[in-house]
């Protein structure tokens, strides 16, 4: 029988239940091309012109004129402190404290807000923010099954970090993730014009993480994951649906699949150790040492076992047939080729475990093995009789033999099904001519992705950044943008963004400003009953007639709560932690990650992934939408359910909150219930609270100060606080 | 059936956009419950997809034994002719080569029990006693021969986990809603081997199993914090309808908004309702003996399944029991074949007890009871008195539900290897529930991805059970 992993097994699987079981009725019928139509999405980007009218920011001339066209009003500006709130959560993921509200009240309200953008869009918490953001189109996990580059997985996490802090361009945060080295950072020329690679920047390996992560059982793994998430994440193009056959809809083929990976094939993951040489040496002594004393100790164990051992085997032998009994007993070089194979057939009868060993000895015997076993136990510190671990790091390289075996379409995507006769050269779906692999294979694929002229890559990317501003892309499928994924909302103003992107140097900030200062950002999310009419037209406000309502992530949720608190942790960076124990895992303590359940770090930092045999991602990350890692997720869906309830009610991270958030209250109030009652509103949903609201809260609290952390509660209850309006 | 979201709300990840999945065919737990609550507004047209006919079960009690019951040790008892003598075999999990292993001899004894004489062995007494309620069906088979696969195979149908395939029981959930407004559909009592065994998939997290467990707080948390109250927070519920009132009238045109004041009466019905069903002082102390609840060896697994028929009295459609799983599963015997004993006395009389209980209730014929676990055993061992994972052939059993009792079907080769007189894919097992429950599975399907998902690519019924 084949050896398959799950991964190439559900390849298989899927393709043969595409083609036998599911049949066609089950699948859109491919659409005959007729002619030379091509798809929107792939036409080239032309910089429509911005249409006339009286607004400053193109963004909104081109809102408009689409609000105009259908007829709809669209409703006035957000008060000032839902609208701080508003574009705190967004940019930085922490509401505003009373300081910075009192603060914007009191700027002018002609520069105040543009203020805040900057001062946020600067502050590195709005690089933790947009990273999660990215991390969850980009597929990161800290752990998954059989993911060899989990320990320092982080490292990527931090390095994401670092480049949106530091705004690095977009073409360059993508070629970076895929080659390690800026575009124009590969080659040099020595002064007698020899060429070589030239080093990456210190720092820049961290990016290869993007990569390794896709790491798996098989060789082949990181190859197929990396084509599966290049293609989403920055081509928006399901490329995936190519690996068993040509695409249905969109113009991919099966071998544009296997061509794409075949880019990939060459790359192996390379362990790093992150370590001075002198802890490097330090930590080698320390193994010696620890050798050394374990020897003497090691001997003995051995030893007294080799009595039962030598009895216990030749037992197992005499049960074999005799021709395998002939086998055995020859030495192992005497063996012919078939002969070992008979050996090691039989390898699981005659393996000697443990447990078997000390049945097999007498009371006494056991005792005294047992005791000898304690004694090395005892003696090593580290497992094995290692030294400390070393922290390490999984990057990706391009290994040079494996870049010179022939890349194949596989059958079903099955890695052990080759298809010999149907060779496949590296390359991907839409290259115009022959690529240029001088400089390599990937670094040609991602020149030609991050181009300025390839319309899906600004495309994708801005599209990806109105999504995470406005709650829905202007394309709601925002890593489909092949005929599955419909049309965009608004085409003109999506081409006109992409223009500005490439024109602007692909800078992130300065789109995440062009944005969140459009009138469309800043308008209310409330529509009275002056705006029925809109309302009846356009009920799911594609046209941005007002702000959407959008209930809060997950990790937004965990940072205001703690930051209510007045306990959370901004350090940026480093392992993940888990909250809710571990069960002292090995493999977590190799990673790094901190088992912690009173940790307040920002909730980017809490740990996910997937194991199959137990939880791994937290209770409150999956109660509030989050996914394990395991596939690209571009877009979070926003449920209501009975555990969020239960979460917000009863759990002891939420009571914890009422009690911290009720003594700052207390404190910050000199007990004074009034005040007290205007600071947790301020402090839970960055506004003051309005008269009835003052009334029935000092109602609640009987002149108590002791109920304050009663009435955190329900602050922390209210619907207002899980929601951005 | 209808209920199929439009493409364009579709989530690349392969997620359906739940709510609009909840708004058309109601969910499970809070979902169900949500669109439970929304059909008695008149805001559902269609809460659940079926029945498609008439349904001879309405709850599920599915019981599973982690890591591979001995099908030889069991319910398919083999002459020990070839004990010691060495067979051809397939070796599993990373060593799958052809070789040679040498069967083991099974130590049991079988006695024939009841009307219709079905064997079964020594260490499955009180289940004997009840044989005449069971259908054992002893030619089941999968392809995974390692235990996380082979789980997530049997409980999802599909194997590997590329595309998010939900529980079995998630499947019922969505399909079927709720009968009681108050409680989850798909509940687990044990620890599962996999987390695999309680994912809604892409059905949403709303269809997934809720975790119940005997004692205090069935559900996480559902109660509050140690030291609060009960009169308080019933006043803060109140209060807290004041205090958000104002924004729920502004942003009333939002069903999310009305969805999360549901959500709260939800949450608060189950912290009645929950404790209401995992309270066993009603229950007098003849029952409790019947479940072995008064014995230490079977009081653990016993509570479990009182908790199951007590959940099923409720309408609770899908109770899955994860007996002695995490990690492998206990059940696991490679080591020897003893170490299954104490897991038989722990299961055998509280399994009888649950068959005879739903009996004298009148409940039997409405509650079908499975039991099975992800594989077999097989008759060889490595080099122990245990056995390896078998999943060419293994039984499985089923009582009540409309299944005919005390009848075996289908049978596994002389040492018992391979199932090959009438085999049956496990998905067989699952449309047979399915059957059952009123489904007709080719109606069970849902679009994501841009393709057509569902439990079963290819399965039918074992009719030659039913009744």
């Amino acid at each position: 029988m084949i050896r398959r992993n799950p991964y190439q097994t559900m390849i298989g699987i899927l393709c043969v239940l595409y083609f036998i079981s599911v049949g066609e009725a089950a699948l859109p019928k491919p659409k005959k091309k007729t002619g030379t139509e091509v798809w929107w999405s792939l036409k080239p980007v032309v910089r429509p012109d911005v249409p006339d009218g009286p607004e400053t920011n193109p963004i909104d001339r081109f809102i408009h004129a689409e609000i105009k066209n259908r007829g709809l009003k669209a409703v006035g500006a957000a008060d000032r402190l839902s609208l701080l709130r508003r574009v705190h959560l967004d940019l930085i993921g922490i509401p505003p404290s009373p300081a910075e509200q009192e603060a914007f009240l009191a700027d002018d309200p002609a520069e105040a807000y543009e203020k805040v953008v900057d001062r946020l869009l600067a502050d590195e918490q709005h690089a933790v923010r947009y990273a999660r953001h990215w991390l969850d189109v980009l597929r990161y996990a800290d752990e998954d099954e059989r993911m060899t580059a989990a320990p320092g997985i982080y490292l990527w996490r931090d390095w994401v970090i670092n480049a949106l802090h530091d705004d690095v361009p977009y073409d360059q945060f993508v070629q970076l993730q895929l080659t390690g080295r800026r575009a124009h950072e590969r080659t040099q020329m020595s002064a007698t014009g020899v060429r070589s690679r030239k080093e990456p920047r210190p720092g820049d390996q961290f990016a290869l993480g993007f990569l390794a992560r896709g790491t798996g059982e098989n060789p082949q793994d990181l190859a197929i994951s990396a084509v599966d998430t290049v293609s989403t994440a920055f081509m928006g193009m399901t490329v995936g649906c190519a690996k068993c056959h040509d695409h249905l809809m969109d113009p991919i083929l099966q071998k544009d699949f296997y061509a794409m990976k075949a880019l990939f094939d060459p790359l192996v993951l390379r362990k790093i150790t992150l370590a001075s040489a002198a802890e490097l040496i330090a930590s080698g002594k320390a193994m010696a040492e620890a050798e050394k004393k374990r020897a003497p100790l090691e001997k003995a164990v051995n030893d007294f076992a080799a009595h039962y051992r030598t009895k216990l085997y030749e037992e197992r032998v005499l049960m074999l047939p005799p021709e395998a009994q002939a086998v055995i007993r020859k030495p192992e070089k005497q063996r012919s080729v078939e002969e070992q194979k008979i050996a090691d057939d039989y390898f699981p009868i005659l393996r000697i475990d443990g447990d078997k060993l000390t049945e097999s000895m007498p009371e006494a015997a056991r005792r005294r093995y047992q005791e000898l076993q304690r004694q090395l136990s005892d003696q090593g510190g580290a497992q094995n009789g290692r030294g400390p671990v070393i922290p390490v790091f999984h990057t990706v390289e391009v290994d040079r033999l494996r870049e010179q075996e022939k890349s194949y379409i596989l059958t079903s995507g099955d890695p052990l099904r080759p298809e010999l006769d149907r060779e496949v050269k590296p390359g991907w779906p839409f290259a115009k001519e022959e690529p240029d692999f001088r400089d390599g294979r990937i670094e040609a694929f991602a020149d030609w992705l991050t181009s300025p002229e390839n319309p899906l890559f600004a495309r994708v990317a801005v599209n990806r950044l109105w999504q995470w501003h406005f709650g829905e892309g202007l394309l709601k499928s925002a890593s489909d943008f092949g005929e599955f994924g419909g049309l965009p909302s608004h085409p003109a103003l999506l081409d006109w963004l992409a223009a500005e992107f490439v024109q602007g140097g692909f800078s992130m900030k300065q789109l995440h400003r062009l944005m969140v200062t459009s009138e469309a950002y800043q308008r209310a999310s409330e529509a009275g009953e002056t705006f029925a009419e809109s309302q009846r037209i356009d009920p799911g406000n594609t046209t941005l007639w007002h702000f959407r309502l959008q209930r809060l992530a997950a990790e937004p949720v965990w940072d205001s709560m703690h930051a209510a608190a007045g306990g959370l942790d901004l350090k940026v960076g480093g392992p993940s932690f888990s909250p809710e124990g571990g069960g002292g895992n090995r493999r977590r303590t190799e990673s790094g990650i901190e088992v912690n359940p009173g940790a307040k770090r920002r909730g980017a930092y809490l740990i996910r992934g997937y194991s199959p045999s137990r939880e791994v991602t937290p209770d409150f990350l999956q109660a509030f939408d989050v996914d394990d890692g395991r596939a690209p997720c571009p877009v979070r869906p926003q449920t209501v359910t009975a555990p969020q309830a239960l979460f917000l009610m009863n759990s002891p991270e939420v009571d914890k909150a009422c009690g911290a958030l009720a003594s700052r209250l207390q404190k910050e109030s000199a007990g004074d219930l009034p005040s007290a009652v205007e600071l947790a509103y301020r402090m839970t949903l960055a506004r003051p609270p309005s008269g009835t609201e003052k009334t029935n809260a000092l109602t609640y609290l009987e002149n108590d100060a002791a109920r304050l952390k009663e009435l955190s509660w329900l602050l922390f209850n209210l619907d207002e606080f899980i929601y951005v309006r | 059936m209808s209920g199929n979201p439009p493409t364009s709300t579709i989530y690349p990840c392969g997620r359906i956009a739940r709510r609009d999945f909840i708004h058309q065919i109601g969910g499970g737990f809070l979902g169900l419950a949500l669109g439970g609550l929304w059909a008695e507004a008149g805001e559902i047209k269609e809460v659940a997809l079926g029945p498609h006919h008439v349904a001879k079960a309405k709850s599920v009690i599915f019981l599973f034994m982690c890591g591979g019951v001995s099908h030889i040790d069991t319910f398919d008892p083999k002459d020990n002719k070839w004990a010691g003598k060495f067979i051809d075999a397939v070796g599993f999990g990373d060593n799958q080569a052809a070789m040679k292993r040498p069967v083991i001899p099974c130590l049991r004894t079988f006695t024939r029990h009841g009307k219709s004489g079905i064997p079964v062995s020594d260490w499955f007494p009180h289940v004997g006693g009840v044989i005449d309620e069971i259908a054992v069906v002893r030619s089941m088979w999968c392809h995974e021969g390692n235990h996380f696969p082979a789980v997530i195979e049997t409980q999802t149908g599909h194997r590997g986990r590329a595309f998010d395939h939900p529980a079995f029981g998630s499947w019922v959930s969505y399909a079927l809603g709720s009968a009681n407004k108050n409680l989850p559909t798909f509940v687990n009592l044990g620890r599962p081997s996999s987390p695999i065994q309680l994912t809604g998939g892409y059905l949403g997290a709303s269809a997934a199993a809720t975790p119940f467990q005997a004692g205090e707080t069935p559900i996480p948390h559902l109660h509050p914090p140690r030291g609060g109250s009960a009169a308080e927070r019933e006043r803060q519920m109140q209060v807290l309808q004041t205090m958000s009132q104002e924004f729920r009238e502004r942003y009333a045109v939002n069903s999310d908004i009305q969805a999360r004041a549901q959500a709260y009466e939800l949450a608060a019905r189950m912290q009645v309702s929950a404790p209401e069903v995992v309270d066993f002082s009603y229950e007098p102390d003849h029952v409790k003996a019947l479940y072995g609840i008064d014995e230490k060896e079977t009081e653990e697994f016993g509570k479990q399944l009182l908790l199951a028929r007590r959940l099923a009295e409720k309408g609770v459609r899908f109770i899955q029991i994860c007996h002695a799983g995490g990690g492998n599963g206990a059940w696991d015997s490679h080591g020897d074949m003893k170490t299954h004993g104490p897991l038989c006395r722990a299961t055998d009389k509280p399994i009888a007890g649950l068959i005879r209980d739903l009996k004298q209730r009148g409940m039997l014929e409405e509650t079908l009871v499975v039991w099975t676990s992800e594989f077999g055993r097989t008759p060889w061992s490595q080099n122990t008195t245990g056995r390896d994972h078998n999943p060419k052939g293994y039984s499985s059993w089923m009582a009540g539900g409309g299944i005919k009792g005390g009848v075996i079907h289908g049978g596994t080769d002389e040492v018992g290897y391979k199932a090959v007189d009438s085999p049956h894919y496990c998905s067989d097992l699952h449309a047979t529930i399915l059957h059952q429950l009123g489904l007709n599975h080719h109606k069970m399907e849902i679009q994501t991805l841009g393709r057509t998902m569902r439990l079963i690519e290819d399965g039918s019924p074992i009719r030659s059970i039913l009744a």
